[in-house]
C-alpha cells in the first residue's frame, strides 16, 4: 500500500510516474513584524524598492523569453508586471513604512491584506479571483525581501514538478521538456497552472492539500490527474497498475484526438450531428479543436448577467454575428433568453417567487418582458445573414406560447423589413422540449416548428418532480427511468412523423450509457459540452444501429429503472471498457452545465 | 470634453465594450497608458473612483461590459491623456475580448 495518498483538483488529464522536485515551497515563513527606528525609514523603503525592482526585472526577463508554446501566457506575465509596479501595492507599502516605522516585509503584508479586503467585496468571481495574481506577485516581492533562494536548476532527468503555486513566469524559468507533470498546493479550476498545463499537454493537479508537508524532493510519486490523486512512495502493485493505465490513457487520448474530426457515423453508416453547448464565443476554439460540427445550444444568458446595464441590440448583434461567421457553414442555434430558477435578472429578483423553477422563466419571462425579447430577436435575425443561424425558444409548455412567440418574431421581421435591415426570412425556428406537457403534445408542436431540441436535464426534473441539486431527492435523478426513455422516444417519433429533426441537448447526450439508446431512437443530433465531443464521437463510430435498436428494445421492455440500469451498464461496460474508464474522468474536469 | 471647474479637470464618458468587461488585460493596458502621462487620471463609476495608473484600482471597479465610465484628468497633458485612453476604450482595448 502507498504510504500516503493526497487529493487535489485535476486540471489537465493524464498520468505520470516519477521523482518529485519542489521549485517553491511555502514553508511557515516568519515575516518580521517589527518596528524600526525612524532614521531607518529611508533604508527600509529602499530595501522594498530594490526587491520590487528585482522582481520586475525577473518578470521582464521571463517576458522576453516566452517560448512559442506559451505565447498566450505572455499577457499574464504582463499583468503580473503591472501589479508589481502598481502604486496601490508599492507606494502604499512605502507609505506604511514611513507612517508606521515598520519593516518592509510587514508593510508589504499590510498592503496585500488591504487590497485583498477590497477584492473580496467584488461580486464578479473572475475579477475576485485576480486576487490570486496579487498574492503571487506579493509573494515574489516577499521572497526577494526575505532572501529565499531562487529555484535551483532541475536535477538531471525528468521530474514531477511540485510547487506552492506556479506562474507562467516560473514556468519559463524551467526547462519544460524535463517536466512530466505539475502538482501545486494552491489554485483552483480557473488557475493559470491549469491553463499552462493544458497548453503544454502535461498532467496537472492543483489545490493539493498537505502537498508541501507530505512530499520531499526525490520522493517517487504517481500523479493520477484523471482522478486528482497523488500516491507517495507507491507499492509495486500500484506502480504496475498505473504504468499500464498510463499507456492505455495515452493511446486512448491519441486515438480520440486523431479521430475527433471524422464524422459521427456508425459502422453501418448512420450519421448524426454532434454539436456543442456553449455560452461564450471564446469557447468556439474548443468546439473546433474537439471536432464539434456546430453549436447546438448557445446560451444567450451570459450577456445579461453580472452586468450593471442591460446589453443593447448592437452588442448582441455583434456577439451573434461573431458566432455565425466563425462557425459558418456549421450551424449555430441561438436560444432566446432562458432565465429563471437559479438564473435571475434584476426584474425577476423583484418578483420574489415562492417556486422560481415553476415560475416566470424561459419563454414566459420573454413574453412578459417583450422589450427585452424583441431586442434579442432583432439581434438574432440581423445576425442570421452572416451564417447558418437558427432560433430556439426555451420552456415551451403549449401551443399558445409558441404562437405568441412566433407572432412576436414575425412582427420583429416586419419591423426590420420597414427599416430595410437584412435578415434570413427562412431562418429555422425550433423549441426546447423540456416540460412533460410539451412531450404530450409533441405531435401538435412539431407541425409548427422546424426542429426540436430535447432538454433532458429539465425534462427529468419536471417529469420526476425532483430538484437534482436537492441532496434529499437527487438520487431520483434517473435518465433511464422508463418514463424518460419513453418520453424522449415519443418526441423523436413525433418529430420524424412531421418531417422535422429532433436532437438532445442535456447531459444524457454525453453519457456513454445513454447515447446508444438515443441512437436506437434515431436521434438526429446531440449537443454536448465541447470536451465531451471526442469521446462520444468515438463511441458512435464503433457501434452499429442494429445494436442500438436492439438495446433500446431491451430497455423499453423493462418496467423498473434499476433493472434497466443494470442491463445497460453491464452491456455498455463490456462493449466500451476503455471509454468508461477514461472518458468520464475527462469530462468531469470541467463542469458540464445545465443546458 | 468639458472642463468642470473642479481642479480644472477634463472629463469624458466612455463605455466598456469588450465582452468580459474591464478584466486584467484591458485594465493593464489602461494603467500602462495612463502611467505614460503626467496628469492625474481617474476612472469614475457611480461613487467609486479608481486611479487610472493602478491596475489594481481599475480591477476593483469590476466594470462589466456595457458600463459607462467617466474618465477625469487634470494636469498639463490631461487633454491628450483623455483622448488616448478613451480611444483605447473605443477600440475595445486593441481587440481584447
Amino acid at each position: 500500500m502507498a504510504r500516503t495518498i493526497l487529493r487535489g483538483i485535476p486540471v489537465s488529464a493524464g498520468i505520470s510516474i516519477g521523482k518529485a522536485y519542489f521549485v517553491n515551497r511555502q514553508k511557515e515563513r516568519r515575516i518580521p513584524r517589527e518596528t524600526i527606528p525612524h532614521h531607518l525609514v529611508t533604508v527600509e523603503t529602499q530595501r522594498l524598492r530594490n526587491a520590487v525592482e528585482e522582481v520586475r526585472q525577473n518578470f521582464m526577463d521571463a517576458r522576453a523569453r516566452v517560448p512559442e508554446e506559451l505565447k498566450e501566457h505572455g499577457a499574464i506575465i504582463d499583468s503580473h508586471l503591472m501589479i508589481c509596479q502598481d502604486p496601490k501595492l508599492v507606494d502604499s507599502a512605502a507609505k506604511n513604512i514611513a507612517d508606521r516605522a515598520i519593516t518592509a516585509e510587514w508593510a508589504l503584508e499590510r498592503s496585500i491584506d488591504t487590497i485583498g479586503k477590497a477584492f473580496s467585496a467584488i461580486d464578479d468571481p473572475y475579477i475576485r479571483d485576480r486576487m490570486q495574481d496579487v498574492r503571487v506577485v506579493g509573494d515574489k516581492i516577499m521572497q526577494a525581501l526575505i532572501g529565499v533562494p531562487k529555484p535551483a536548476d532541475l536535477p538531471s532527468g525528468r521530474r514531477v514538478l511540485m510547487a506552492h503555486d506556479l506562474t507562467p513566469a516560473d514556468a519559463i524559468e524551467l526547462e519544460l521538456s524535463r517536466i512530466m507533470s505539475f502538482a501545486t498546493a494552491e489554485g483552483g479550476k480557473t488557475s493559470h497552472t491549469g491553463i499552462l498545463a493544458r497548453s503544454l499537454q502535461i498532467p496537472a493537479i492543483v489545490g493539493v492539500e498537505d502537498l508541501e508537508d507530505s512530499i520531499r524532493d526525490g520522493d517517487l510519486v504517481i500523479i493520477d490527474a484523471l482522478k486528482g490523486l497523488i500516491f507517495i512512495d507507491p507499492s509495486e502493485e500500484e506502480l504496475a497498475h498505473y504504468s499500464d493505465r498510463k499507456y492505455q490513457f495515452e493511446d486512448y487520448q491519441k486515438a480520440i484526438v486523431k479521430q475527433c474530426h471524422l464524422p459521427a457515423e456508425t459502422v453501418d453508416g448512420y450519421r448524426l450531428d454532434v454539436c456543442a453547448n456553449i455560452e461564450l464565443a471564446e469557447e468556439l476554439v474548443q468546439v473546433k479543436d474537439n471536432g464539434g460540427q456546430g453549436v447546438g445550444l448557445y446560451r444567450t444568458e451570459y450577456a445579461f448577467f453580472n452586468k450593471k446595464k442591460m446589453p443593447d441590440e448592437e452588442m448582441l448583434y455583434e456577439e451573434y454575428t461573431t458566432l455565425a461567421e466563425q462557425l459558418a457553414p456549421g450551424k449555430v442555434i441561438l436560444r432566446t433568453l432562458d432565465v429563471g430558477a437559479d438564473k435571475l435578472l434584476d426584474e425577476q429578483a423583484m418578483l420574489e417567487e415562492a417556486n422560481p423553477a415553476l415560475g416566470l422563466r424561459g419563454i414566459r419571462f420573454c413574453l412578459r418582458y417583450q422589450n427585452i425579447f424583441r431586442m434579442q430577436l432583432r439581434a438574432m435575425l440581423r445576425a442570421s445573414v452572416h451564417g447558418n443561424v437558427s432560433i430556439m425558444f426555451p420552456m415551451i409548455s403549449g401551443l399558445k406560447e409558441l404562437r405568441q412567440a412566433r407572432f412576436i418574431l414575425n412582427s420583429v421581421k416586419s419591423e426590420l423589413d420597414a427599416e430595410g435591415l437584412a435578415y434570413n426570412p427562412n431562418i429555422p425556428v425550433g423549441i426546447m422540449i423540456e416540460l412533460p406537457s410539451a412531450v404530450m403534445i409533441a405531435d401538435t408542436l412539431a407541425r409548427e416548428v422546424d426542429f426540436f431540441s430535447i432538454g433532458t436535464n429539465d425534462l427529468i426534473q419536471y417529469s420526476l418532480g425532483i430538484d437534482r441539486t436537492n441532496k434529499h431527492v437527487s438520487y431520483l435523478y434517473q435518465p433511464l427511468h422508463p418514463a424518460i426513455v419513453r418520453s424522449i422516444k415519443y418526441v423523436i417519433d413525433a418529430a420524424h412523423k412531421e418531417g422535422i429533426e429532433a436532437s438532445v441537448c442535456g447531459e444524457v447526450a454525453s453519457d456513454p450509457y445513454c447515447v446508444p439508446i438515443l441512437m436506437g431512437m434515431r436521434v438526429d443530433g446531440i449537443s454536448i459540452a465541447p470536451q465531451a465531443i471526442p469521446g462520444i464521437k468515438r463511441i458512435i463510430r464503433q457501434i452499429d444501429m442494429e445494436e442500438c435498436i436492439e438495446l433500446l428494445g431491451d430497455v423499453l421492455t423493462h418496467a423498473t429503472v434499476s433493472r434497466i440500469n443494470t442491463k445497460v451498464r453491464k452491456r455498455i461496460f463490456k462493449r466500451f471498457p476503455e471509454e468508461l474508464s477514461f472518458f468520464a474522468s475527462l469530462i468531469e474536469q470541467d463542469d458540464i452545465t445545465e443546458p | 470634453m468639458e472642463p468642470t471647474g473642479e481642479n480644472n479637470s477634463l472629463e469624458v464618458i466612455v463605455c466598456v465594450k469588450n465582452e468580459l468587461g474591464l478584466h486584467a488585460r484591458p485594465a493593464g493596458k489602461v494603467a500602462q497608458l495612463a502611467q505614460s502621462f503626467q496628469a492625474d487620471i481617474a476612472l469614475c463609476l457611480a461613487d467609486q473612483r479608481a486611479d487610472a495608473k493602478s491596475i489594481l484600482d481599475i480591477l476593483a471597479l469590476a466594470a462589466p461590459q456595457g458600463t459607462e465610465i467617466c474618465i477625469k484628468a487634470s494636469g498639463t497633458d490631461a487633454c491628450e491623456a483623455l483622448e488616448q485612453i478613451s480611444q483605447l476604450f473605443h477600440d475595445k482595448f486593441e481587440g481584447d475580448t
